[in-house]
């Protein structure tokens, strides 16, 4: 009779082995079915210079032309402006719209007005040189494509719902191990969590592929796989709060459709913008009317069980102003519109006092300024930025300077500022690679572990590796938003997508290093996984904002 | 769009700083991990079962002192033997931190980098750990020392290999039944989570005259034709340094093995501040040695603000002097090793790896005497054994040849004398060295010198055992 005991041990570390092996293998099926079904890198159309029959490619859906070197179709001639015309592709075909050019710029002879549609074969006038709208398929010479899309067949990596399937059995297996460690109490509480959690899951899918009939569903699977890891952590922690956190997720999916369909037709996001404003200072006005002041920052509304912090959907509001199409950038419209409502937006904030959000606002600040300034909008949005962090620095100093003392030192503060850190770290050694077991950690006990500290929880309970390979994959929608920001319907949807894209990384990086003492200690939630209502929301609308971005969302339906 | 497209550098600018930091991360836990692991506050190695995990404590001679059976920790069935071992090898609380069971706690349950602290049962190789101390000696000091019921140390090394045989603190309690301490007792119980041997300073007394006698070797030629006049007190610079005799007219050698107070003191402010100043330095009083990873108590010797009275004083070990059990019996075991002190070492070996983890190195030596000097306090010190110390009691240190000075170091009005003994045995066979003291007593020879005795001779017995 063969040791049963034995038998056990060595299945219990096969599967405390495997299951970060798993975690990466998800992570990776994720990433690989982003790269796959994509058009080959050919010009959508041309540009054929009729003086000298030289043709040039259009690559991409909205496109600057110019005297300008950065312009997409530069066009080396001194009657032309440095900015001047966008041609720009829509679902009812081609248009151009005239950015200020001080020569004009005409199709057939006439000249254009606010958006005028071009055909095959029509003459553009711009400056003293005429080209003709031709075909893409005309054009032969190779292009060179972004690493992240070249050498990828054509096939799908793998087939939505079997990587769906892959991320339920991950969650299943958490399940079971917070099954095995308990303290007796409610032994089954972990796979009714997890049934719920299942059904939330297969739900969202559903309506993915059978309401939207969308082909691609592989960033809601990485979102998915992160939100379940959320939840199932909060078992053996507080139950209660891992069905609000399911429910707050559940949400945010609603919210993430919601965002995709407003955003569908980017020519028409300009009429929400007025009623976005109202509506994203109202939210901070009720917060600093009616927000319940806890540690000397009004950021939180309570209604009923639920605690709503308005800023973090604010954030996604901001970021919904702040992007533009390429013609409304160029000709600087709404310019003076979003430098008053960043203003607002400011004092608003800094009456209400909160470190971690303030310092998230400003990094959403900085990010859009950027992403959408060229010339001298730069020099009015870096004026707005400074009084922005003059603003910040006096009415955080005290505060600042508390975080900083610890900071670095926390082993001779570990009774004091130090606290959590060096917990954190303690129990981060303690895990070793492959973990303690879901539920069977101490850093639960410690406050805060499910939201500023859940990388240590994390780590301890699930292991480093795991750990990392989830902070690795949230950072990696960084490279993966660069890779698609060219081949973006619209400016709107890249510019959007990597505000949302840097501003997650920026939330894991303060999460993460604030955690473990590479940086202060600011309250900031780790993306999908930190525990918390409005937080897994508003992660949910930024992704929205990425998953928008891909030209194969309103484009592949099957 | 390729505006767009070059400012997302600044994303990817972000997302590289991530990833570095999270590099730089694991560089910093791979690094620490065993020290970040090691925390009075982690559930995974202390708390309720803690020691569950841990392997065996043995003493050199192979006697369990503390091992886990069916998930309990069983400590030695001898209680003086647990006692006496207490501050060595610790307790379930894990209070007394400079024990063995309590600092090299993660070490002695198995943690890996690896697996954490949970490795899987069927993999865990646990450490076992055996010390250099022996039972019988630690048990046998602890019964003497104990008897006073006063506050004391007791420790006895190799001075040529550093292997720490005896090494005793009270008061202790035992671990296999430890007291609940509250208010009604705690007064019985102050200080009993400290090991003294490593980790208390008293002040020294006439044991300092060893310290005196360094400088008065080096630095007065004509110590030994030189007399002194005792009449049992004198004026030093305005105020009077008494003896406890009247010694008369008195050499060196009389002074030193009578302990004459007032020869000492004229000693000590002849050669003056800096030379008292420097010699305590080289003979290490204000050093702290690091014994497996604990630092022992600084002691204190600086005459720097001292008036001629208080430098007086400080030659004969009064004034601010402080010195720390375990150093005296460095500097002991220095003296009858040619000068040279081996730092001392509880650690015998350990299973598998276990020395490589709590990074484990032969014990450093390092020069406290000049080799002449040293000979000088050898004979000096025999001198003070043979011609004084075994007229007082027969069969002290029978067997050995003993050198040694006591002291009774005056703490104030309250309290009692501290009584110190310390020395070592010349024998090639037995090269013990030793320190003993015991709060709120009084005369050394008194107290001291049994406690000496009994570990002393028991020691050499489990030396001399061994072959």
């Amino acid at each position: 009779m063969p040791d049963l005991s034995i038998i056990f041990d060595v299945g219990v570390v096969a599967l405390r082995i495997l299951l970060p092996v798993y975690a990466i293998v998800i992570v990776y099926q994720c990433y690989a079915a982003m790269r796959r079904r994509r058009r080959t890198e050919k010009p959508l159309v041309t540009l054929c210079n009729m003086k000298t029959g030289n043709v040039i490619p259009v690559l991409f859906w909205e496109n600057s032309i110019g005297r300008s070197k950065s312009s997409d179709v530069v066009v080396q001639d001194l009657a032309v402006s440095r900015n001047h015309c966008v041609l720009l592709r829509r679902s009812e075909g081609w248009f151009i719209t005239d950015t200020g050019s001080t020569g004009g710029t005409f199709v057939n002879g006439v000249p254009v007005e606010g958006r005028a549609q071009v055909l095959i074969n029509d003459v553009i006038t711009i400056g003293s040189t005429d080209f003709e709208f031709r075909r893409g398929d005309e054009f032969q010479a190779p292009l060179k494509s972004s690493w992240f899309f070249s050498k990828v067949s054509d096939k799908p990596a793998i087939r939505p719902w079997k990587l769906m399937l892959m991320v339920t059995l991950f969650h299943f297996f958490m399940a079971v191990e917070a099954m095995f460690w308990n303290d007796g109490t409610n032994v089954y509480a972990p796979i009714v969590l997890f049934g719920a959690l299942a059904a939330v899951e297969w739900g969202f899918f559903s309506v993915s592929y059978f309401a939207f009939r969308r082909v691609n569903f592989e960033l809601e699977s990485l979102g998915l796989f992160l939100t379940g890891i959320g939840v199932m952590m909060l078992v053996r922690q507080v139950e209660k709060s891992a069905y609000v956190q399911l429910i707050a997720a559940a949400v945010g999916m609603v919210i993430f459709c919601v965002i995709i369909k407003l955003i569908e037709n980017p020519d028409k996001i300009s009429r929400l913008r007025f009623p976005m404003m109202i509506v994203a200072v109202l939210l901070l006005l009720t917060s600093i009317l009616f927000g319940k002041i806890t540690k000397g920052a009004a950021n939180w509304i309570f209604i009923g069980p639920f605690s709503i912090q308005p800023s973090e959907l604010v954030k996604i509001i901001y970021i919904f102003i702040g992007a533009g199409t390429l013609d409304r950038l160029q000709t600087k419209q709404n310019l003076l519109e979003f430098i008053i409502f960043s203003v607002v937006c400011v004092g608003l904030l800094a009456l209400m006092g909160d470190f971690g959000t303030a310092l998230i606002f400003f990094v959403t600040f900085l990010l859009i300024s950027f992403m959408r300034s060229g010339d001298i909008k730069t020099v009015i949005l870096a004026v707005a930025a400074a009084a922005f962090g003059v603003t910040f620095v006096l009415r955080f100093k005290p505060y600042v300077a508390d975080r900083f003392k610890a900071w670095r030192h926390v082993w001779e503060y570990a009774q004091a500022e130090g606290y959590q850190q060096t917990h954190v770290l303690t129990f981060i050694a303690s895990g070793g690679l492959f973990g303690v077991g879901v539920g069977n950690g101490y850093l639960k006990q410690v406050a805060a572990s499910e939201s500023d500290l859940v990388f240590g929880l994390l780590a301890e309970e699930m292991g480093i590796i795991v750990a990392i390979t989830i902070a690795l994959s949230v950072a990696l929608l960084v490279i993966y938003t660069r890779a698609i920001t060219t081949r973006s319907r619209s400016t709107f949807y890249s510019i959007s997508a990597c505000c949302a894209a840097g501003l997650l990384v920026v939330q894991l990086s303060l999460n993460v290093f604030g955690a473990t003492d590479l940086l202060p200690l600011t309250g900031v939630t780790f993306p999908f996984i930190s525990s918390g209502g409005s937080s897994i929301m508003s992660v949910w609308g930024l992704l929205a904002f990425i998953k928008a971005a891909d030209e194969r969302t309103y484009s592949l339906k099957r | 769009m390729k505006r767009i497209m070059r400012r997302t550098t600044l994303i990817l600018i972000f997302a590289l700083a991530f990833i570095g930091g999270i590099g730089f991360f694991s560089f910093e836990l791979i690094v620490n991990a065993g020290s970040w692991v090691d925390q009075p506050y982690n559930a995974h190695v202390s708390g309720g079962n803690g020691l569950e995990q841990a392997g065996a404590i043995y003493d050199r001679n192979g006697y369990v002192l503390a091992e886990t059976q069916d998930s309990d920790r069983i400590y030695n069935d001898n209680i003086s033997v647990r006692k006496g071992l207490l501050h060595t090898v610790g307790d379930n609380s894990l209070n007394i931190s400079t024990a063995v069971q309590s600092k090299y706690r993660s070490q002695l349950s198995g943690y890996s980098l690896i697996w954490g602290l949970n490795m899987p049962k069927s993999m865990r190789n646990t450490h076992d750990i055996t010390l250099t101390v022996d039972a019988t000696t630690c048990a046998a000091a602890y019964d003497v020392l104990a008897g006073y019921g006063k506050k004391g140390a007791c420790v006895v090394y190799n001075y040529k290999t550093g292997e720490v045989i005896c090494s005793v603190s009270t008061p202790g309690y035992d671990p296999a039944d430890p007291p609940e301490i509250n208010e009604s007792n705690e007064s019985e119980y102050e200080g009993v989570y400290l090991d003294n041997v490593l980790s208390s300073v008293y002040a020294p007394g006439s044991i300092f005259k060893i310290v005196t006698s360094a400088a008065a070797i080096e630095n007065m030629p004509d110590l030994y034709s030189r007399t002194w006049n005792c009449t049992g007190e004198k004026e030093i610079g305005g105020h009077t340094v008494t003896c406890t005799e009247q010694h008369g007219e008195i050499d060196y050698k009389t002074a030193m093995s009578h302990s004459c107070n007032i020869a000492f003191a004229e000693i000590a402010v002849e050669l003056g501040k800096d030379v008292m100043n420097s010699t305590a330095k080289k003979a290490g009083i204000n050093n702290s040695y690091e014994i497996d990873d604990v630092n022992t108590a600084k002691g204190h010797f600086d005459v720097t603000k001292a008036d001629e009275n208080q430098l007086a004083w400080s030659g004969i070990g009064q004034y601010d002097d402080a010195v720390n059990p375990m150093q005296m019996a460095i500097m002991c075991g220095a003296i009858g090793n040619g000068g040279k002190a081996v730092n001392p070492t509880y650690i015998k070996d350990g299973s598998g790896d276990l020395l490589q983890l709590i990074g484990f190195k032969k014990p450093d030596e390092f020069q406290l005497f000049n080799g002449d000097t040293a000979n000088q306090l050898n004979d000096v010190m025999r001198y003070t054994v043979s011609d004084y110390y075994n007229y007082q009691r027969s069969g002290l240190f029978e067997g050995l040849s003993v050198c040694a000075k006591t002291g009774t170091a005056e703490v104030g009005e309250e309290k009692a004398p501290n009584a110190w003994m310390v020395g070592y045995a010349q024998d090639e066979d037995a090269p013990l060295a030793f320190a003993c003291v015991v709060e709120d007593a009084g005369y050394g020879f008194e107290f001291a010198c049994p406690v000496a005795d009994a570990a002393m001779k028991a020691a050499a017995a489990c030396l001399r055992g061994e072959g």
